[in-house]
Formats: structure tokens, sequence, C-alpha cells
């Protein structure tokens, strides 16, 4: 039998899981660590980079790493990393082939099938855009589940009375709130809700647009407005977010920001919580009417709630446990892994699929209402362009609904169905999935000739929708499998797959040559520290620019590998002159 | 045909405790990934029955259409033509405004 792991591809974090014995474990990287930053980014010399390696470039290079592209996910955003464009989907092959190599190394075997999972509210073209991922990362994707279904998988209840919890999603860019009734190994979703771009990145640049108000504030100007820069701020922002979980207050020390004249100016400020609880607090609002409108999907009140799980790590921040218990009346379970148990229960859920000996039997439902465009009798005569609604939010999938039509006009030859996705009343408001006609209908009068329309929503997110005039049977159908972006073909799947090894084992030879020779890489912050010493040394006299200019040498020196002396050293040495130097100025 | 209640292989006049244990016991036998279409079935007769327990609400409430027509044709006609009613009164407007 082979083995099939779970995968949590997250906004920041991703993490890969097994099912051992009945047990699931998070399979660690080469390192020891359980998670692997979702950052991707090419280094200096071009090797790929995955990772934590990526993310301590990031602040130095943000021309060649990218981050959270998960919120791309579904659409033709490209970023450009070195000399090549890359497609959302691109980026999270590579995450993910990187982990299918971690879980392959840890596991000494190779693994080709993967459940992944996504936000409950994502749309059908981010579900695609995600299993396609999979695809060119080398993976059969056997499901696409729902993150906080497979948190609520993961908690393990062991209690054959019903349980009714409400698990509450913030990750780093999107956020779900789903209604959950665990009835021994049995777990059902009543109601999913939620948005897709609400995470801890919003807050993260909430916080970077403060500190900047706070340099203007200091300075009496803008900060530079260059990628590096901004880059910085906001990794200082997320730092300074993170201690804000555990502390009051937080002080943030940025040097160099910018320079007026000669003098080169910092950021020195010290944070409260409260300051950042005010910035975020409107977002945090949103994510309370969620809460409701899933309860209300559920026809469940905040008491008929036995537990409420807190999944995601913007969880971490106290004023969000505060605003959940004080709106529902209830604190959140603690003893939960906030970070590790989606993935723990997408990994179940591939062992359920592969026959490993799980108890756990999943029922979810669509996110999204799925109808057509139709004409609607109203007080006001016939008025076309309503969104009629087939397959409710919150249906149970797999699913097939039908509902019957019948035409507008007299002796009207074909109908056309569009299919949309959505909860708005108008048609065109919503997510347009494809249309088809049906033609040659029978010649009758207006309203007598019948089309039943079929949707067909299956475990992987397919929508098949078929029409069918009664009389005479004319059909047309549309499969809805890829909207938003472009469909690949499995040939065009094969292709990426293969740039996608290629990109990995040329990084395997960079690294090897790299070995030959005993080159030392800066650090990002070195590097942002030379840098910034090259721009000062043109506003310095003579001996200063001596002294600086022999710093240089030396760390170039260490770098090129001539020379053994301590980077760190060197590095507090080139600190302290840049410090003294802009302070003279 | 199958009646809901067969179909749960229960009583018609099943508690609703029975009827949930059932339908976890048909969730067991027919698995969403393995058994679409039985599951699809089972799934059905389980709202099926859930909605009769409430049924009497429902009815008194369920204000749905009397009409459900299709054709996207005329929506284009209408929408033109109310397009263009707006294009001539905008015409009209700056006649009248000059």
């Amino acid at each position: 039998m082979t083995r099939a792991v779970g995968i949590d591809l997250g906004t920041t974090n991703s993490e890969v899981a097994i099912v051992e014995n009945g047990q699931a474990r998070v399979l660690p990287g080469e390192d020891g660590d359980l998670i692997l930053p979702s950052c991707v980014g090419f280094s200096e010399t071009g090797k790929l980079l995955v990772g934590r390696e990526a993310l301590r470039q990031y602040e130095a290079a943000p021309e060649r790493t990218v981050k959270s592209i998960k919120r791309w996910m579904g659409t033709d955003h490209k970023t450009l990393l070195g000399d090549r464009e890359y497609l959302p989907h691109e980026i999270s092959a590579i995450i993910l082939r990187s982990l299918k190599q971690r879980a392959e190394t840890a596991l000494a075997e190779s693994i080709a099938q993967a459940v992944i999972t996504v936000p409950a509210y994502f749309t059908d073209a981010q579900r695609q855009a995600t299993k396609t991922a999979g695809e060119i990362a080398g993976f059969e994707v056997l499901q696409i589940i729902n993150e906080p279904t497979a948190a609520a998988i993961a908690y393990d209840l062991r209690s054959e009375e019903t349980e009714r919890v409400l698990v509450y999603d913030l990750g780093g860019g999107t956020f779900d709130v789903s209604v959950v009734e665990i009835t021994g190994e049995v777990t059902e979703v009543l109601a999913s809700h939620g948005n897709n771009r609400l995470g801890g990145d919003d807050f993260d640049r909430r916080l970077q647009l403060h500190l900047k108000e706070l340099f203007r504030k200091q300075h009496g100007m803008d900060v530079p407005d260059d990628p590096v820069t901004n880059a910085r701020l906001l990794r200082t922002a997320e730092q300074a977010k993170i201690d804000l979980s555990t502390h009051a207050f937080t002080t943030v020390r940025e040097a160099f920001l910018g320079s007026k004249g000669k003098t080169a100016l910092h950021l020195e400020a010290e944070i409260a919580r409260t300051d950042f609880e005010n910035l975020i607090h409107p977002l945090l609002d949103e994510t309370l009417e969620a809460i409701d409108r899933a309860l209300s999907d559920a026809t469940l009140q905040p008491d008929d709630l036995d537990r409420i799980i807190l999944v995601g790590g913007s969880t971490r921040i106290p004023l969000i446990q505060h605003m959940i218990e004080s709106h529902l009346g209830q604190a959140p379970t603690d003893g939960i892994q906030p970070d590790l148990c989606v993935a723990l229960g997408a990994s179940l859920q591939a062992g359920v699929l592969v026959g490993e000996a799980v108890d756990a039997i999943l029922v979810d439902v669509v996110p999204h209402s799925l109808g057509i465009a139709a004409a609607m009798s109203t007080p006001m005569g016939i008025v076309p362009g309503f969104f009629s609604v087939v397959v409710p939010r919150n249906s149970v999938i797999p699913v097939s609904r039908s509902e019957v039509y019948s035409t507008l006009f007299d002796s009207q030859e074909t109908v056309e169905i569009e299919v949309f996705q959505g909860e708005n009343p108008i048609a065109e408001e919503n997510v347009p999935l494809g249309s088809f006609k049906v033609e040659d209908l029978p010649s009758q009068p207006a309203g007598s000739v019948q089309v039943e329309v079929h949707f067909d929503f299956d475990l992987n997110g397919i929508l098949t929708v078929t029409a069918t005039e009664k009389g005479k049977g004319q059909q047309g159908s549309l499969i809805v499998s890829n909207t938003g972006v472009h469909r690949l073909s499995s040939h065009e799947i094969s292709q990426a797959r293969a740039d996608l090894e290629a990109l990995f084992e040329q990084d395997e030879a960079i690294e090897s040559s790299a070995s030959d020779s005993p080159i030392v890489t800066l650090s990002p912050e070195l590097s942002v520290l030379v840098d910034r010493a090259r721009t000062l040394a043109d506003s310095l006299d003579d001996e200063q620019a001596d002294e600086l200019q022999d710093l240089l040498d030396q760390i170039e020196a260490v770098a090129e590998g001539n020379s053994d002396e301590d980077l760190e050293v060197l590095q507090s040495e080139l600190e302290d002159f840049l410090y003294y130097a802009s302070r003279e100025n | 045909m199958t009646s809901p209640h067969d179909r749960l292989g229960i009583s018609p006049d099943a508690a609703p405790a029975e009827v949930k244990t059932a339908y976890h016991a048909k969730l067991r036998e027919f698995p969403a990934h393995t058994h679409p279409e039985e599951f699809k079935a089972v799934r059905a007769a389980y709202d099926a029955i859930r909605k009769g327990e409430t049924a009497k609400d429902d009815d008194f409430l369920n204000v749905r259409p009397l009409e459900v027509t299709l054709d996207p044709d005329s929506l284009k006609q209408l929408r033109e033509k109310a397009l263009a009613q707006i294009d001539i009164s905008l015409d009209e407007l700056i006649r009248e405004t000059f």
C-alpha cells in the first residue's frame, strides 16, 4: 500500500504530515523544523531557495523573493523572480515540491499522493489552482479539503455524544469560520463562511503604515518608498505584532531608514498593544459578523456551541481571543496546536482515502451558492438577470440538484445557461463560471417548453451542469473544472513539472559547485549594511572614507574566502562606524 | 420509489436520535469518495426527513417565485433597451440644459 501525505499549504507557513499506525504526525525538515515558511526566492547566484532560507533574504532582496503567494491563487497575477515570471500556482508548486522532498527524506520512500487543504471559503478557481500546483509538484492530489474541517478532524474528541464546535481559523492571509458537528468519528460541517483576503498580513500592513506615520512625525518627512525599505518595515511590523501577543509594549528600532542631507534617519518607537489593537479592531469586527452568519446558516445560537477551536497563527493575538469570548459567551478551548492541526487533519483524511486504519468520516459542504441567471416573475412583471440558486451554499458535497425552467417567448429556439457562483440576487454580481446553449427547442408558446437544469458537484469541486429539454430531449452541458485561470492540459502540467524538476536539479548543481570553493555568503543584515555604507561613502571626508573602505575590503576578503576574520566582529565594527558617521554628519 | 425512511432503514416514526444514528451508519457503509451516488441518496433522505420535522413552519413561510423563466437573450435586449433609454435621456438632458 502506498502512503499519502496531508499538506497544509498556508499563506505564511506550510506543513506536511503523515499517518502512521493510525497516528498523525507532522514531518520535520532536515533542520528539524516542522514548519516550512511559504516563501520562495533565488539567491544572488540563482540558487532556488524555499522556506526559511528564502525568508531570510526577503528583507535584503525583495525583488528576488516572494511570500504570501496564496493570496493570488486562482488569478493570473505574475511575480517576477530573477529573470522569469511565475504564476501563483507555479510558486505554490515550488513550495509543494519542497514539502514532497521533505516527506520523502523523512520517510525514506517516494510519496506520490496527497490531500491538500484550502480555506473553506476558497472559490472554485482558487481550489483548481491549488490542485494544479499539486500536480505540477508531482503529486496525485487525492482530494482538496477545507482547512477548518481538517482542523476539526485532527481535534480528537473520542466521545459518542454529539458536540457542536465552532472552528475559527485566522491565518496569514485568509479567514474561515466553520460550524461543525462531531459525533464519534463523524465530522459533519453544518456551515462555513469566511473572507479570502483577511489575515495576519493585513495586520502587518496596518502596523507598517503606522510605523511610517511615526517616522514622518519624528522626522518631518516620509520613509523612502523603495522595495527594500518597505520589506524591512514589513518585517519589523510583523516582529512587533508577534511581540505584542505576549507583551503589553514593544520597542521598534530600525536604523538608516532614510537620510536628510547627510544625516541618517532612524526609527525608534514604543508601540503599545492597545495601539496595535486599535489598528486591527475594525478588521476583527468583520470576523464576528462572519461567525454570526455561519451560526445562522447552521440554525444555531451561540449557546448551542459546546466548544470553540482557534486555528491559525493570528489567533495568538489576545484581542481575538477576548473578542470571541465576549461575542459568544464562551472561552476558546486550550490545547489545540494552531499551526499544525490542519496538516494533521489533512493526513488523517489522506489515510482514510488510501485505506489506512483511520476512523474518520468527513461530511463537508459547498461554501458558495451555485446557480444560473434566470428571469423571474415579480410584482413588476417578468424581470431577467436574477440569480436562481440551484445548489444553495452549505449543501453537503457531493451533491446533485435539478431545477426546471421554462421559455420566456413564443417559439423560442434557444436558451443560454449562464452559470454563476455567489450570494448576490443579481446574477451578474456573482462569479461567472461559464455558459452554454441548448438549441433547436420545439416551437411552442412561451412557458410551455420546459428545460431541466441539473447541477452535479463532486468531491473534487468539479461542477457539471446539464440542461435537457423535457419534450424532445435536446441537451447541452458544461463541465466547470477551472475558471479564472487558464486550464492546463495534462501535457502542459507535465511540461511545468519537468521545468520544476529542472529548477530543483539545477539548484543542487549550484549547491555542489558552491561547496567546491569556500565562498561565504553575507547575511542579509550585513548586505544591507554594506549597501548603505557604499551610498554613504561619497559624503564622508577622506580619512573616514579610507577607514570605511578598509572595513569593506576586509569584509569582501572574508566573503571571497581569502581571509578568516570573524564576520560578526566586522559587522559590528561597520555598524558602529555607520552610526557615528551619520551622527557627525 | 424508496421513501427516505426506507433508504435509511428506519420506521417512519423513528425519533430524531434514531434517524441520526441510522444516517451515520449509512455514512460508514457508503463513504462519499467511494460511493458518491449512494452517499448522495443517503444524504438526500436525511435532509428530507429533517425537513419533514420542520415542514409545518416551512410551508407557511415558503414564498417561492410562482414562475421562473429563463432567457438571457431577452435579458440582453432589455438591458440594451434600458441603456438606450438612459442614453437618450442623457442626450435630452444635455440638450435641455444648454
